[in-house]
């Protein structure tokens, strides 16, 4: 077995391993230790290894002790696509199990109030009704803490306005993002995601799947043109991937329009915007079971991987840098090379940010190490 | 001569309506041991031997001959029914009267007409309505393989018949078949045969049973394999005949779809399965039989036509409005036109004109609970049906995929307070009713290819 060092160091002399330019931002950005647990089913005590890894990060009371949690699950795409008709929760999005489990857990810690959020693929509807679309007991949600809820942050929701969210610093994209209000009336911010790939940004893990805040209303194809649309159903392609078009007047408006039209350069700077004006509190990764080669059912060619992993860290992207290297990348990898072949990587631009360090040699790895849990998405 | 004395006098085979209709591809009489375990007992003969007839005949078996178009039809029909077969089919388009003399040349023994679907024979006597149209039932794959969708939002489309059995079913009592065949140079496995068997079951018509030529030539040759499928098509087919009731159940739930037949309600594809395909429980109602009645617990009716309805439907449909009811009308200038020739489904211009009213239809009915609403169904289609006494209402499932459906959740309307899941294994499971936010809810773990739901008062 090789150690944590020859790991780092094979990882540095990889193909496309780049340069570790850093700017002073990127040198200060903070680094949390992660924590890897082995879960190879879902069958197993999801619970006990949360648990336990939530104690190697420092134990989840001081974290979220009367404190409003708000939990961004990862439910990428219609839930009536599927992978080899799996249930969604076995290939592309955070299993409920987890999500339960993360729950229970805090309110066992003494959280006032646990929402789960998610921007339901082209629906302003109730996140529950998707939730049972994808095969989820929303019952066993709700039964999990003393206080669950459930909101739609798609469009307005259950809300009646937008919270905005300035990018602090140099933002990338956009100077400030609105959003559904949950995110405003949050204590504790939690991103739940998928240890798997994404088709524009390499990777998807704890800061890409916080690209989903952005609610389809305002950031959606069929936007309105001065005011958010209400009863979004479609995506954010326009508006995000490729910016061919502006969010409404009410919005803030794109730093630079029309400068760029590549996803791979746009998408990985909104999320790392995001990192900023909405920063993830705990990141949690669901390794147990995922697909590797995209992010859901749309993209050609996925495989079902059992990587059999659980990840944590306070840090959403050491936890990520983490969860790459687990994956089998060198996380300071640059563009042209794998996973970032056609996107420039969203680890490094959130770090260049002083949202958290990707450097593997100042993240303390607890639980498993890298090598130990290592399970390499390239075929 | 002897032989056709011989039918007379000793057959005594159940009514039409109880047919359960094969397209029988052996001739010898020792492959009617196949059906043992199988509720089937209408053979639909082309080529047989004289013995598989007196074989099938003592067995209590009803045999057809199939007469296509092309030769002496008259000619054929005779030597058939001196062969002694119990009656005739005439499949295809005859030319105008050769049913009718047919039928007088067979005098008392049953001739079952299979036709294209805008020659079907609506509101007649006949027992049987069958056509040879159909689709042929699953989700569509592209030619990679895949599933037909669109990006992370498309659902997967399924073809269905439901939608055309349902609307020759509200014109009446007569058993529906589906005799349509499996496509050609498709491999079909074991799932698609069920499907297209449940397909039509659930709406309370029977496809006839047809297999495709490896199938028919493995299960003759006593391949094991083949043999396990024939067993699970027939205990699915008996699952379906155990329960004769629901074949004197009707749609249920509060939507109404006012479609004339001799348009764009015969097709599928159309409107109605793209309202199947949302799981809402809808009631096709033919123009000529709108009556108050027939709107009775409906709470919104979708009129496709607007223009064609005669003053009298017209006067039924202001009055539903008046009395409380949503009507959702065709957009101006809209038809239902029927599509030329003998096409079943819609051309892409046709299905964007269709388009129009779907999107009025989704919006209005969005997410509102119309009976039933289910969830985690996209591979599936659902029929909605109640008992007349309207004591007991279930829901039909039917899975599309090749992958058995985990965790549905059902959300109905209506005081039931037992529910249970009867599938094709016979092992019927008592469900836990909860309360939802509109009515009650139950979740059932698992759908192989079939289940239905019995919710009881």
């Amino acid at each position: 077995m090789i150690t944590r060092r020859e790991w780092i160091a094979m990882m540095c002399a990889a193909p496309g391993a780049a340069p570790l330019v850093r700017s002073a931002a990127a040198a200060a950005a903070p680094a949390s230790p992660v924590s890897i647990a082995r879960c190879a089913s879902y069958d197993e005590d999801v619970t006990a290894r949360l648990a336990a890894m939530f104690d190697q990060l420092g134990g989840l009371e001081r974290l979220v002790r009367a404190k409003t949690v708000t939990i961004k699950v990862n439910m990428t795409g219609s839930p009536g696509l599927r992978v080899r008709g799996k249930a969604p929760a076995l290939t592309h999005y955070t299993h409920p199990k987890v999500l339960g489990a993360t729950a229970y857990l805090m309110g066992r810690a003494g959280a006032q109030r646990i929402r789960f959020v998610e921007s339901a693929w082209a629906s302003g509807g109730p996140l529950e009704e998707m939730m049972l679309d994808a095969g989820w007991n929303v019952r066993q949600l709700i039964a999990a803490a003393p206080v669950v809820e459930f909101e739609n942050t798609n469009a307005l929701g259950k809300h009646k306005r937008y919270a905005r969210f300035p990018v602090p610093g140099d933002a990338y994209m956009y100077p400030a993002y609105d959003l559904n209000q949950a995110f405003e009336e949050t204590d504790v911010f939690v991103s739940v995601a998928k240890l798997k790939n994404h088709a524009t940004c390499g990777v998807t893990l704890s800061l890409k799947n916080c690209f989903g805040n952005l609610p389809a209303s305002i950031y959606g194809d069929d936007a309105g043109k001065d005011e958010p649309n209400e009863r979004p159903a479609r995506g954010r392609e326009s508006v995000g991937h490729r910016g061919t078009r502006r969010p409404p007047k009410s919005a803030p408006q794109e730093l630079h329009f029309g400068a760029s039209h590549d996803p791979g350069y746009r998408v990985p700077r909104i999320v790392a915007d995001l990192a900023g004006a909405r920063p993830i509190d705990l990141a949690v990764i669901d390794g147990v079971e995922s697909i590797a080669g995209g992010e859901g059912p749309w993209i050609g060619g996925l495989r079902l991987v059992q990587p059999g992993v659980l990840i944590a860290g306070l840090n959403p992207v050491s936890t990520d840098a983490v969860a790459a290297a687990v994956m089998g990348y060198n996380p300071r990898t640059t563009r042209g090379a794998a996973p970032f072949r056609s996107c420039d990587n969203m680890l490094l631009l959130a770090e260049a940010r002083g949202a958290g360090s990707a450097d593997l040699t100042r993240i303390d790895v607890r639980g498993l190490t890298i090598e130990q849990a290592l399970y390499r998405y390239e075929s | 001569m002897l032989a056709a004395l011989g039918w007379v006098a000793g057959w005594c085979a159940p009514a039409p309506q109880a047919w359960v209709p094969m397209r029988w591809p052996w001739q010898d009489a020792r492959s009617l041991d196949l059906l043992a375990g199988t509720p089937i007992n209408c053979l639909l003969l082309e080529a047989y031997s004289p013995d598989l007839v007196a074989a099938a005949e003592k067995r209590g078996l009803v045999t057809l001959e199939r007469i296509a178009p092309g030769g002496d039809t008259m000619a054929a029909a005779r030597a058939a029914l001196a062969r002694g077969v119990s009656g005739i089919v005439l499949e295809g388009s005859f030319a105008e009267g050769t049913a009718a003399a047919v039928r007088t040349e067979a005098v008392s023994r049953p001739v079952i007409e299979i036709t294209a679907r805008n020659h079907l024979a609506l509101g007649s006597a006949a027992p049987v309505l069958g056509t040879w149209q159909g689709v042929w039932p699953g989700i569509p794959t592209e030619d990679h393989g895949s599933s037909r969708m669109a990006g992370p939002s498309g659902s997967a489309w399924i073809d269905t018949n439901t939608g055309f059995i349902r609307t020759v079913r509200a014109w009446g009592d007569a058993a529906v078949w589906l005799a349509n065949t499996p496509p050609a140079g498709e491999v079909i496995t074991t799932e698609r045969y069920l499907q297209a068997i449940a397909d039509a079951a659930i709406s309370g018509g029977r496809w006839v049973v047809a297999l495709d030529r490896g199938f028919a030539g493995r299960l003759a040759a006593g391949d094991a394999s083949a043999r396990v499928s024939w067993q699970r098509m027939g205990a699915l087919l008996d699952y379906f005949e155990r329960h004769p009731e629901w074949r004197a159940m009707r749609e249920a739930g509060k939507l109404a779809l006012v479609q004339d037949p001799a348009k764009g309600g015969l097709l599928s594809g159309g409107i109605l399965d793209m309202i199947a395909v949302k799981h809402t429980p809808v009631t096709p109602v033919p123009p000529q039989r709108l009556t108050p009645e027939a709107l009775a617990g409906a709470a919104v009716a979708v009129d496709v036509d607007a223009g064609a309805l005669t003053a009298p439907e017209e006067a039924v449909l202001r009055n539903f409005a008046r009395s409380g009811g949503t009507v959702l009308t065709s957009p101006a200038g809209f038809k239902d036109e029927r599509p030329p020739g003998d096409s079943i489904t819609l051309s892409k211009a046709e299905l964007d004109r269709f388009n129009d009213i779907w999107r009025d239809v989704n919006s209005l009915v969005g997410r509102q609970n119309l009976g039933v609403r289910l969830f985690n169904v996209s591979t599936m289609l659902s029929n909605v049906l109640a008992s007349p006494d309207g004591k007991t209402e279930i829901v039909h499932l039917v899975n599309y995929s090749d992958y058995p459906v985990e965790n549905v959740t059902v959300q109905f309307l209506g005081a039931y307070r037992r529910a249970t899941l009867l599938t094709p294994d016979g092992a019927d499971k008592t469900l836990q009713v909860y309360a939802a936010d509109e009515g009650s809810g139950v979740d059932i773990d698992r759908v192989a290819v079939c289940a239905t739901l019995k919710l009881e008062l």
